[in-house]
């Protein structure tokens, strides 16, 4: 009988709003700690002389401070201008590269869905170039289109296809039958079945496709604007700090990069949220 | 004429990966009128979704045709609606938008607000309105299912097609789903074809009931018509009088499906040894006191004794499970009714004619006929006090049971209504129940009474629930109950195993006359792979009071008789009872060459061989004439003018029933 009086009868009804709290909380420290953590290891192994040249992040901090962290909106013409720009100008050719992969690779994802011969015929083919890394097209690209922007833009054209494409062609093709039976009973015309019954099927992995192919974009437009000299870029940007042994200047670039990546993962999963029924997610 | 839906010899054969063909379906020939439904049943595999996607147009046959209204089907359309047992409905649409979906489609030439009011009406048909919104993934398979049948329904189609609609649901949601059905398909006459796995789902449901054979090659078994009225209620539908032989037969069906294809798998070569053509032997026989000498005869060595060293003695539920086993060849042998070698002899099954030959009577007596408790405390104790009551209850149908129409229980039980004035047919009405089920029914209240062996009487006495009319004794004492039963073309093609065989069951009939052995006789019957029944039902021969309570002074019974002068010898003159009294109530057509046919079925000289090598020759002695309980004497010398001077009977005809010239079998 003791027993039963030892629990406080108050902190059962305050438990609710605490615990989601709690919860919030503890997902927003747990990886801040371990980002702590990580960085006071890197600040001690930089520390020790003659380990490495790598500055510590203290070091990173104060030399970019002024004028990259402080100011990202300068421009002073040329190539020298603030992150943001840099970063703009990448998004902008994986903006414009994405969306041409995204159009062509769903509309000839299709059409390979749906045609068994089209689909035995250009399926090796796509299974060979796939493979091809992204870096290893930037001299065919300029070999070809000769300057730099069009030959970027087709870097991330030809990278960000392929899941796309592949993506959307299965999906076309794992409709489940019992669809396909109804629309062959009601005897749907070709645009009703499209609309109404095989694009919603194939959504989900249409989604998958370009969730996978804009983190790859990212990727692509880094590794192809290094070797692009002259732009305005962060991969440029990256390149030329190390050119110039900036290597603080390096550190702070990938930062941005990752967090950017992130960004842009986080935003196609929000699309993915509003556009497809929770069904299907 | 033509029919709504005719499916015409068709046949579908699957291509394999290695090469090989599966042929699924074979010569099925089904044809559908307007407004029926109909059930597919079989076993998983069998071919009915196979077929059901044929009749739909999903699936096109490799031979044959199927027809619609005489336009032959060669792809899907909305007018053959299909509802599949996944529900297919689209997860992006709501309910309505599935159903529009459809609407839309199909019956695009209506305008907009008719198109709209035909949804709605669907909607709430199925009971969803509350869920009209909703998308497929916040519904129960109960209401997924519903929207498939409002959406099937919507369009108005000839012919609706069922895939086991509701074999994913649960118990309760399926009963009222199916009431709905029956509710909508009654309203809409509206033709439909179910494939279900649900036995009691298909009589329910359905106006016919179309049984498959097991694959490969599935054909079309039997068709059973269900001839309960309409409106059928769920609840109400298990009480009527021939739900559950409906049940049984299609039960029994889907069992002998199962057996046959375990019998496929193994092989029956014949074995010869010790001279015997053939010693591995299948025996059927059916759970009754009677079987006692086929039980003796395996238990105590009387068959390897005689060299049949692998007998297998096969139990059957119903006459009709041996009736098969022996026409499809599965049984060598059978403990059969005595009535029964005659009966398919002479074509009593369906006009086909299986001659059967019997060497030995294996029981007599043993055989009761056992009323509901009621009629005793009405007052009911003799037969004339029975047809005073059936007078006086005339708008009342009383139903009795019997195992089947050659069965001495059957013959028996009809001269005895007979003799007391009662026309088995038009006074009451009898009906074939498998022995087993007698005492459940008598229980339930769908029979009133019935003719049966051992120990259902004494059974149902015991238990309080009949009591016993009339016992072999008091109609014909000295009857014949079972006889050994042997295909004609397997005795010719295996006369020594024959001979042993019914050396081995002599012997062991020998043994149960023996009143010391009794018990153990008892005892091994009382096991589950016999009888599998309480030692107290089964009575061999004791006099007990049990059975008989009414009698005032106890007579001595020679209950079933075993052996003894004149008891095994196989008898032309009562096999020509029993062709006549067959004949009498229009089971068989009187064979003008009953002669011929009597010295075929009765092989007396099987049994005098038997007898000499056992050194019984004293057993081979004529019975001679018949002596029945009313005083009518039965002799073979004029059978014909014996049947005209009966005066209850059915329409007689003769006919020259033409049977194969005997022929050795190849093993």
């Amino acid at each position: 009988m003791t027993l039963v009086q030892k629990r406080n009868p108050t902190t059962s009804l305050r438990k609710p709003t605490n615990s989601k709290l709690m919860e919030r909380l503890d997902d927003i420290a747990s990886p801040l700690i371990a980002l702590l953590i990580l960085l006071a290891i890197w600040q001690l192994l930089a520390s020790i002389p003659g380990l490495t040249t790598l500055p510590t992040p203290v070091r990173v901090v104060q030399e970019t401070w002024m004028p990259l962290i402080a100011y990202p909106f300068y421009d002073r013409g040329g190539t020298d201008k603030g992150l943001f720009w840099q970063v703009m100008s990448s998004l902008q050719r994986v903006a414009i590269g994405y969306s041409l992969a995204a159009v062509v690779g769903i509309s000839l994802g299709i059409l390979v869905g749906m045609n068994k011969r089209v689909s035995k015929s250009l399926d090796p083919i796509f299974q060979i170039l796939r493979t091809v890394p992204p870096l290893a097209w930037v001299p065919i690209a300029l070999a070809a289109l000769q300057q730099n922007q069009p030959a970027a833009l087709f870097v991330i054209f030809i990278t960000a296809i392929w899941p796309i494409l592949i993506n959307t062609a299965v999906g076309v093709q794992q409709i489940p039958s019992d669809y396909n039976n109804v629309a062959k009973v009601l005897q749907l015309p070709k645009s009703e079945y499209f609309f109404k019954i095989l694009f919603p099927a194939a959504l989900p992995y249409i989604f998958t496709g370009l969730r996978i192919s804009i983190g790859l974009a990212w990727l692509a437009i880094i590794a192809a604007e290094i070797v692009m000299s002259g732009i305005v870029g962060i991969g440029f940007f990256i390149w030329n700090a190390y050119q110039n042994s900036q290597i603080s200047e390096i550190i702070l670039a990938l930062v941005y990069i990752g967090l950017v990546g992130w960004l842009l993962d986080k935003m196609m999963e929000r699309l993915q949220t509003l556009i497809l029924p929770s069904s299907q997610r | 004429m033509t029919h709504f839906v005719t499916v015409e010899n068709v046949e579908k054969v699957f291509p394999l990966t290695n090469g090989d063909t599966y042929i699924a379906l074979k010569g099925i020939d089904l044809n559908i009128e307007k407004g029926e439904f109909i059930s597919l049943i079989g076993h998983s595999g069998c071919g009915k979704s196979t077929l059901l996607n044929m009749i739909a147009g999903l699936d096109l046959p490799t031979a044959g045709v199927v027809m619609l209204e005489n336009e032959e089907v060669l792809k899907p359309g909305p007018d053959r609606m299909v509802v599949f047992q996944n529900y297919s409905l689209l997860p992006w649409m709501s309910v309505r938008q599935n159903i529009e979906l459809a609407v839309k489609n199909v019956l695009g030439h209506l305008p907009a607000a008719e198109r709209s009011e035909i949804v709605e009406h669907h909607i709430d048909m199925v009971g969803l309105r509350h869920a009209a919104d909703k998308p497929p993934d916040q519904l129960s398979g109960g209401m997924k299912q519903r929207v498939a049948i409002a959406r099937a329904f919507a369009i108005k189609p000839k012919l609706l097609l069922l895939d086991e609609p509701f074999g994913a649901l649960d118990a309760l949601t399926r009963g009222n789903l199916q009431e709905k059905l029956m509710e909508i398909c009654e309203e809409n006459h509206v033709t439909t074809v179910m494939v279900t796995h649900d036995v009691d789902e298909a009589i329910l449901l359905s106006d016919r009931v179309v049984m498959l054979t097991n694959g490969p090659e599935s054909k079309i078994g039997q068709i059973l018509d269900i001839d309960i009225p309409r409106p059928r209620k769920r609840m109400e539908v298990i009480s009527h009088p021939n739900y559950y032989s409906y049940r049984s037969e299609i039960i029994y069906f889907l069992n002998q499906q199962k057996q046959i294809k375990k019998l496929r798998a193994r092989k029956t070569a014949a074995v010869a040894r010790h001279g015997l053509e053939k010693i591995n032997l299948e025996i059927g026989f059916v759970p009754l006191v009677a079987c006692a000498p086929l039980a003796i005869a395996k238990e105590k060595g009387f068959f390897a004794h005689h060299g049949l060293d692998d007998v297998h003695l096969v139990r059957e539920s119903s006459w009709r499970g041996i009736q098969d086993g022996i026409v499809g060849g599965y049984l060598d042998a059978a403990q059969m009714p005595s009535g029964m070698p005659v009966w398919m002899t002479v074509g009593g099954m369906d006009g086909k004619s299986i001659p059967i030959v019997s060497a030995l009577t294996l029981t007599r007596n043993g055989n009761a006929i056992t009323l509901d408790k009621r009629f005793y405390d009405q007052g009911v104790h003799t037969l004339n006090d029975l047809k005073r009551m059936l007078l006086e209850t005339a708008d009342k149908q009383h139903i009795f049971g019997v195992v089947h129409p050659a069965s001495m229980h059957n013959l028996l039980l009809r001269y005895w209504l007979a003799a007391g004035g009662i026309d088995p047919d038009r006074d009451i009405s009898i009906t074939t129940l498998p022995p087993a089920q007698m005492v459940a029914n008598l229980k339930a209240g769908s029979i009133d009474g019935y003719c049966v062996g051992e120990p259902w009487n004494i059974r149902a006495a015991v238990e309080g629930i009949g009591y016993t009319i009339a016992t072999d004794l008091e109609i014909w004492n000295g009857h014949p109950g079972k006889v050994l039963g042997v295909r004609e073309d397997w005795a010719n093609a295996y006369p020594n195993t024959h001979v042993a065989l019914v050396k081995a069951l002599l012997e062991a009939c020998r043994y149960c006359t023996d009143e010391a052995n009794h018990e153990e006789i008892r005892e091994i019957l009382s096991r589950g792979e016999y009888l599998s029944s309480e030692l107290e039902f089964i009575q061999l021969g004791d006099p007990n009071n049990r059975v008989c309570d009414l009698r005032p002074s106890p007579k001595e019974y020679a209950h079933h008789q075993f052996y003894g002068h004149g008891v095994n010898r196989p008898s032309r003159t009562e096999h020509l009872w029993m062709m006549t009294q067959m004949a009498r109530w229009g089971d068989i057509p009187f064979p003008r060459n009953w002669v011929e046919i009597l010295e075929r079925v009765s092989k007396v000289n099987v049994f005098s061989i038997a007898a000499r090598e056992l050194g019984l020759s004293d057993l081979t002695y004529s019975r001679g004439a018949i002596q029945l309980f009313d005083g009518v004497n039965f002799s073979a010398d004029d059978p014909i003018a014996y049947l005209n001077s009966l005066k209850i009977k059915h329409d007689i005809y003769m006919a020259e029933v033409a049977i194969e010239k005997p022929l050795a079998r190849t093993a």
